[in-house]
């Protein structure tokens, strides 16, 4: 009879099972981590370099906006969404008008719609470019952030302009949006757009065709169809995975039915169809086709008033609502639930990061650490939103 | 469409009780007899006609009898979506209402379930990782509900100390003191505004 750690051990494969389980060491990456881009917390067990399980914790950035939210009136719940993405702001504020107003019935103007959707992609443009940079250090490339931060601040400069701040912008309002747009701002975003087409595909030249780029990317956390369905994962994520859905094209919202733009889906041109490439991929042309759109809304931009006919009080009719808008990182869904009151009896978040940070505990088995970095880069999550 | 989904469902499901409650303003939904949820969605998951390949979200509402669970159905083969709702009884504003997990059928359900745990308290059966997600795991009480009130002390730290709020900066903090007098233990003021009542009264006295 053999002793270990004061339990007996009568059998000799008693001792392997006891011994192959302490070859597991437990790391803890995160919450104070560069690569889980804020404050998440992934438990992650090791057999040395290959991962056997991993366990996201959650709710370090939880500020209970949801709680707030049913004690304020609708109008002043819009400086609380801009904190949930704070990439991404612009598409908090839209996604939430957008359920509000489809309860009240309120017509937004054109105008407001063009400058809703120019700012929408300028934001979209933004934050993917972000994404791009941080990807890039993620992945051990320093100078791709300087170019991509380059190009980002100029968008935040616009976005200080008209709303006044660089990132928590309360901008877009129930009813239209709060500052008209200049036709001197107009002339300048148009110019910034200009040799942005030829600045991205610089940018993806010097990272996306890259041979050790694609060596740690390529056949990397592969998403399946099926399981991206499963998991409900939306927005790049999914068309990374060669699903065609965009909500701007399935179902359209503000003016995106007149506008004409491309959906890009992955397709594995790297390795696997739903690998980090092709996630990657979609983001930078998706940026392509943006600027596509931000074309077509500067030439057809119409005059006329910026905001609708909105009571004064406001108090949306009893019922409920869940409506849901294509952000930068996914599909945002607000469930609205009235009582006819003066504040929502009722405001749940269907964040796209939440969804996708599920997915983690999916895909980490059997990657090696360093792949496991590269997994959370390229689902491009924001932990504000996560939490919320 | 949500008529059609409450007839195939009370087709495909012995006992299902679906109806279908069409909305004037926003949408409707479906609401099923909860001890029929699992059936209900498996059906409707599997079904060729509806397809729904995708549970986008659970959101719980808190009411002061009930607890209604919101499962935010999609198809993105077809194009559709809809809500399914199911009415959990409260027999005493404490009870933890309990449900079936859908965990098995769409992989979402796992987070999402969690929180729906967390944030408005209900249990749900066979659910493989049963933990709280966005608060601590020794948190006590479910935020979401109405009548939440934060607990004094937590490992030994108090919760919301006095001189840490910040009353100057909640433009809401003089309303939630007019009205709730010193209970800042209730984080925000979440009951229905007693204006309106205050203007019920007033349109009874000039009509009398």
């Amino acid at each position: 009879m053999i002793e270990i750690n004061g339990k007996e051990i009568s059998d000799l494969t008693d001792l392997q099972d006891e011994k192959m389980k302490s070859d597991l060491l437990t790391l803890n990456m995160g919450p104070q981590h560069p690569a889980t881009h804020g404050v998440l917390r992934v438990e992650i067990k090791t057999d040395s370099e290959v991962i056997a399980e991993a366990k996201p914790y959650l709710g370090y950035l939880h500020r209970c906006f949801e709680k707030h939210a049913e004690s304020i009136d609708y109008r002043g719940i819009v400086p609380f969404v801009d904190r949930m993405d704070y990439l991404g702001a612009m598409g908090m504020e839209w996604g939430y008008a957008v359920t509000v107003e489809e309860m009240l019935g309120t017509e937004v103007p054109r105008r407001a719609q063009y400058i809703r959707t120019i700012v929408g992609e300028l934001q979209r443009i933004a934050s993917h470019l972000l994404f791009y940079g941080v990807y890039a250090i993620d992945l051990g490339a320093f100078s791709p952030f300087l170019y991509a931060f380059e190009e980002r601040e100029k968008i935040l400069r616009f976005f200080e302009e008209m709303s006044g701040a660089r990132l928590l912008y309360n901008y877009i309002w129930i009813g239209g949006v709060w500052n008209d747009i200049t036709d001197d701002q107009l002339v300048r975003i148009s110019k910034f757009i200009e040799n942005l087409d030829e600045e991205l595909k610089k940018f993806h030249a010097l990272v996306g065709e890259n041979k050790i780029f694609i060596g740690r990317t390529a056949n990397v956390a592969t998403v399946s169809e099926e399981m991206a369905y499963s998991f409900g994962a939306t927005g790049p994520v999914l068309r990374g995975s060669g699903v065609d859905w965009d909500l701007r094209k399935k179902r359209p919202y503000g003016i995106y039915e007149e506008l004409d733009f491309d959906v890009h889906v992955g397709k594995g041109e790297k390795g696997t169809v739903g690998d980090c490439w092709d996630r990657y991929q979609v983001r930078v042309l998706e940026m392509h086709e943006s600027i596509k759109i931000l074309r077509q809304c500067l030439d057809g931009i119409e005059e006329g008033s910026i905001m609708g006919k909105v009571p004064k009080v406001l108090k949306v009719p009893e019922g409920e609502i869940y409506m849901r808008t294509e952000c930068p990182r996914g599909e945002l869904g607000y469930h609205l639930v009235s009582d006819g009151g003066k504040t929502p009896y009722r405001l749940k978040v269907k964040s796209s990061c939440f969804t996708h940070v599920s997915m983690l505990p999916a895909l980490a088995p059997g990657q090696l650490i360093a792949d496991f970095v590269a997994t959370i880069g390229s689902i491009d999550i924001v932990l504000g939103e996560v939490d919320r | 469409m949500l008529n059609e989904i409450a007839t195939f469902l009370n087709g495909a499901v012995n006992g299902a009780e679906a109806n279908a409650h069409l909305a004037e303003v926003g949408h409707g939904c479906v609401t099923v007899d909860a001890s029929k949820l699992f059936g209900c969605a498996k059906a409707l998951k599997e079904s060729q006609e509806f397809d729904m390949n995708v549970l986008q979200v659970i959101s719980g509402v808190d009411f002061p009898e009930r607890i209604e669970v919101c499962y935010m159905l999609a198809s993105f083969t077809k194009n559709t979506e809809f809500i399914l709702k199911v009415k959990l009884p409260k027999t005493t504003p404490d009870a933890v209402p309990v449900i079936e997990s859908v965990c098995s059928l769409w992989l979402s359900a796992d987070f999402l379930e969690r929180e729906t745990y967390d944030m408005v308290g209900v249990r749900f059966l066979n659910h493989p990782d049963h933990r709280r997600i966005l608060c601590p795991e020794d948190w006590e009480g479910y935020p979401l509900r109405r009548d939440y009130k934060v607990q004094e002390t937590w490992n030994g730290l108090t919760v919301n100390p006095e001189e840490k709020v910040n009353n100057g900066d909640h433009f809401f903090f003089k309303d939630i003191i007019e009205k709730m007098g010193d209970e800042k233990k209730k984080v925000t003021f979440s009951w229905k505004g007693d204006d309106e009542e205050d203007e019920k009264a007033k349109a009874k006295e000039t009509q009398a």
